[in-house]
């Protein structure tokens, strides 16, 4: 750059920095903790109309077992991203067998018209660190400093 | 002038002639129809089981059905036949045509799970023909035997250790030919069948555990591994969410028919819970032919269904030989 331009850079310093802290939380890469891929064995019992547990989580690499055990009518399981479904009847528990090779969180729901609240039986599936969620934290927190910082001045 | 009145006349014959041709074809017998179609509704059974539950058919002629559920997954099924079950989803329709070859009462029946009160969905089709159900209707084993199904049963002696074909086998001794016959198993206890064993001369030598190996040698001959295969099948689909795919009689259905999760009026079922396959005691005692009486009659205060219009007559000794597994090593 030459010096005609630098002073006239300065002006929006403040800016730049701000841009460039927002674009290192949105985009630096994690320390990732390197973890050797595992077992994981859920036992996910499902009644009209909940999964309990709900809530599975997992490592990139793992290989996942879902034994779904329904427990009162026949109830489903369907991943979302994964494109994996299952379903049971009671009485025939079931197992669902995969890798999880997809970070994220995803979704899961019945896949069998169980009752009236079927469409809100729904789980999810967390593989890895949810870094969605705390790159947008960070970045709300960003936000939230700059507009503290702007009406200071 | 003769084409007006000629296109008059097809209009008042066009007005005249159609509703009278809609009134015919609806007051026509539906019999001129060589298929009768049903069109029936499934609901869980506290709210109505199947719509309608009612049918009549002719021998030979197709029953045509147009299956559809109102709220959840259920299954349409006939007892005692070959006919394989259709699943009915809600808002699906399935269709399914039926030709019945011999008259009598035939029970169609939910397969799927559909609530704690799933086996009550039942429905009848009462099927007459020309020839009359002339065979006569044989009495089951547990009626021959006049058996008191609701009586106690306890085994009076039990082994220390889970009774093995195998190992029955290699002791080398030939198993007397009395209890080869299955007729003669069939009637008879493994404890009353070990009692006679153990008081014979031949097994003075064996310990108490190897005559009730014995005995499970003497149960392994008497089935095959396709009425195993058959019985374990018919359990799992049918037997598994109440007495538990372990035979512990802690399936998942066990609780929701528990005195304290429902009211008894409420519900029918009463206090006692899903019999124990596991329980050497309750289950040693027990003849087979008794075992077949409590399936095909049901009941016994726990709200067992009765299965008997349901499964044949081969189909209910499969499941017998298959509860022995919960005690037995068969193979």
């Amino acid at each position: 750059m030459s010096p005609h331009i630098l002073p006239h850079l300065n002006k929006y310093r403040a800016w730049i920095v701000l841009a460039l802290t927002g674009l290192l939380i949105a985009l630096a890469p994690l320390p990732s903790r390197i973890t050797t891929p595992t077992e994981r064995h859920f036992r996910v019992e499902a009644r009209s109309f909940e999964y309990h547990p709900a809530v599975l989580r997992a490592n990139l690499g793992d290989r996942v077992t879902i034994e779904l055990v329904p427990m009162d009518v026949v109830h489903g399981i369907y991943i979302d991203g994964y494109d994996l479904e299952l379903h049971a009847d009671p009485g025939q528990t079931e197992e669902l067998i995969f890798i999880a090779d997809r970070p994220g969180t995803f979704r899961f729901r019945c896949s069998v018209t169980c009752g009236a609240l079927h469409p809100f039986m729904i789980g999810k599936l967390q593989v890895g660190p949810n870094s969605l969620l705390w790159r947008g934290a960070g970045l709300a927190t960003l936000a939230a400093l700059a507009g503290a910082w702007k009406l200071r001045r | 002038m003769k084409a007006e009145r000629l296109a008059r006349l097809f209009v008042i014959g066009l007005f005249l002639g159609l509703p009278l041709a809609i009134l015919i074809a609806r007051w026509l017998p539906p019999g001129s129809a060589s298929e009768q179609t049903v069109e029936m509704h499934a609901k869980m059974a506290e709210s109505g089981g199947w719509t309608p539950s009612d049918l009549t058919a002719e021998v030979g002629e197709p029953l045509h059905f147009r299956l559809t559920s109102d709220d959840v997954v259920h299954g349409f099924a006939i007892g005692q036949s070959d006919w394989p079950a259709v699943d009915v989803n809600p808002g699906e329709v399935t269709e399914a045509t039926i030709t019945f070859e011999k008259p009598g009462k035939y029970v169609f029946y939910c397969t799927r799970w559909c609530g704690p009160g799933h086996w009550r969905m039942r429905g009848v089709i009462e099927v007459s023909g020309r020839t009359a159900a002339e065979q006569e209707i044989e009495q089951p084993l547990y009626a021959v035997l006049g058996l008191d199904i609701d009586a106690p049963h306890l085994a009076a002696v039990i082994p220390l250790q889970r009774p093995s074909a195998r190992r029955g086998a290699s002791l080398g001794i030939p198993i007397p030919k009395m209890f080869q016959d299955p007729e003669y198993l069939r009637r008879h206890s493994p404890a009353e069948t070990w009692s006679i064993l153990r008081a014979d001369t031949f097994t003075q030598e064996l310990n108490d555990d190897q005559v009730w190996d014995l005995v499970a040698l003497a149960w392994q001959n008497s089935t095959s591994s396709a009425a195993l295969a058959l019985g374990q099948q018919l359990y799992t689909q049918n037997c598994a969410a109440c007495h538990g795919e372990t035979g512990s009689g802690e399936g998942v259905m066990a609780t929701s028919i528990s005195p304290e999760a429902q009211p008894t009026a409420e519900s029918g079922h009463d206090h006692r819970p899903p019999a124990n396959f596991t329980d050497p005691e309750m289950m040693l005692g027990a003849s087979p032919a008794l075992l077949q009486g409590k399936i095909i009659r049901g009941g016994m205060g726990s709200g067992m269904p009765y299965w008997g219009p349901i499964f044949t007559e081969e189909q209910t000794w499969a499941l017998v030989d298959y509860l022995w597994t919960f005690q037995f090593d068969l193979y």
